[in-house]
């Protein structure tokens, strides 16, 4: 039997006391303890992307993060963009330039982009692109997807 | 399964832990290959051991001999962005920025991807390259390693049981020297198809000293001094750099895989070599 860690998780600045295996991945407890369920389980191997959440605001695969080494760390799920309802900026330009489709990717891709125009609000579509490469559309609806980007871009700061 | 989790503040802590915990203890880096791993049910684990509240490993150190000392938890975005790198040793942040991509550079590190020693990963070319020495802590006394001698074959390394990677130790380049690192890759943020990291510096338009590497082309990253010889001292001209292609391709060992056929990767690698000495000697000639 596997020792259960005791932990405290900070997720969309709330903080929650949970018992994790050492072997249990962020992606788990996000899905199945916090019911975060807009964190996908695509690859389970850190290749798809549709895992992707902010740590400490920068994107990290879910996947291949351990819960417990995620203690006292900062971590943004898709639910976590946005303010009291309103969409943020990346979301509401995803509406926008219709660049959701079957929608599995849209929230790795949401805060991957999120991230960069954080670091990055003037970007260039080469940029953009470089900027996404770590998530996957399986749709292959990039051209929205960077249009969507550029878009947001465009809105100015969102706070 | 693991059935404990470990987070040492200390490397002596650390291999404490692992000495204790046997063969089936697993140090735990950025995650991106051991998790990957353990989520495809590949690896057995008993005590998972995280490095990441030791602080030492997380600092790149810059000593008065010029050399960098990038500690083993460095991420490959850190090494990438790495503004301490001079010279030559940007070798390594140019292969650090053509890792996978943004997620997954923000959590591999250095020591996490040389210790799994992967044959068409980016740094072990690079670290030859750069001529680095590679720290290992065990029970005893520290040593180091030329990164040459580290990299024995397919995904093995010269690490003994109960060791850990702790740094690279980078040398100062020569003075001008500049550092280039050229991969092919069938879309971005693959592993290689073949890759080729070299240090050059140039003197009024001769090489003065080069070192070259090629990955992914292996067992582990391959230099070839005779090939260099054939370099250092002349001007760049075709007819050189083929005579120096040929004798690097005569000692590569590449595989048939999903990537690439072996004899492609004999083929390629002279265009990528020329492509990267191009590169560095238009570099060179900037400064």
């Amino acid at each position: 039997m596997s020792e259960k860690i005791p932990l405290d998780l900070m997720v969309n600045g709330r903080v929650s006391e949970l018992l994790v295996a050492p072997h249990t991945t962020l992606l788990s407890v996000l899905r199945e303890q916090l019911a975060l369920r807009g964190c996908k389980r695509g690859c389970n191997q850190g290749v798809c992307g549709a895992c992707t959440v902010l740590l400490d605001g920068e994107p990290v695969r879910a996947c291949l993060s351990l819960a417990a080494n995620c203690e006292n760390r900062d971590i943004t799920t898709v639910e976590g963009l946005g303010n009291n309802g309103v969409p943020a900026a990346v979301q509401r330009a995803m509406i926008e330039a219709n660049a959701v489709q079957c929608g599995f990717c849209t929230s790795g891709v949401l805060l991957s982009a999120k991230a960069f125009l954080d670091t990055n609000p003037s970007p260039s579509i080469d940029e953009v692109r470089a900027a996404l490469s770590g998530n996957l559309c399986r749709c292959s609806g990039y051209k929205k997807i960077v249009d969507a980007v550029m878009l947001a871009a465009s809105y100015g700061v969102d706070k | 399964m693991a059935q404990t989790f470990h987070q040492p503040a200390s490397v002596d802590e650390a291999i404490a832990v692992l000495t204790e915990h046997g063969e089936l203890a697993r140090l735990l880096a950025g995650g991106a290959t051991l998790v990957a791993m353990m989520n495809a049910g590949l690896l057995e684990t008993s005590a998972l051991i995280s490095l990441s509240a030791i602080e030492e490993l997380t600092e790149i150190r810059i000593a008065e001999d010029g050399s960098a000392r990038i500690g083993a938890m460095r991420r490959h975005r850190q090494t990438a962005f790495e503004s301490n790198l001079r010279d030559g040793q940007q070798v390594l942040s140019r292969a650090a920025a053509q890792i996978a991509n943004v997620p997954v550079r923000n959590m591999g590190t250095l020591g996490g991807s040389i210790s799994f020693a992967d044959p068409a990963a980016d740094y072990p070319p690079a670290l030859v390259a750069a001529d680095a020495r590679i720290e290992i802590a065990g029970k005893s006394a520290r040593r180091q390693v030329a990164a040459e001698e580290f990299f024995l074959g397919w995904y093995e390394t010269a690490l003994e049981s109960g060791e850990m990677v702790t740094a690279a130790v980078v040398p100062e380049a020569p003075a001008g020297s500049v550092g280039v690192y050229e991969k092919l890759c069938r879309v971005s943020g693959d592993f290689a198809v073949a890759s080729v990291a070299l240090r050059l510096t140039a003197n009024a338009g001769e090489i003065a000293d080069l070192r070259i590497a090629i990955g992914a082309c292996g067992g582990g990253p391959v230099r070839v001094p005779e090939a260099e010889k054939l370099l250092i001292g002349f001007e760049l001209t075709t007819g050189r750099v083929e005579a120096a292609a040929e004798c690097i391709v005569a000692e590569l060992d590449p595989v048939d895989d999903v990537r690439a056929s072996a004899a492609y990767r004999r083929l390629v690698v002279p265009r990528l070599l020329q492509k990267a000495l191009n590169e560095a000697m238009d570099e060179a000639s900037d400064q």
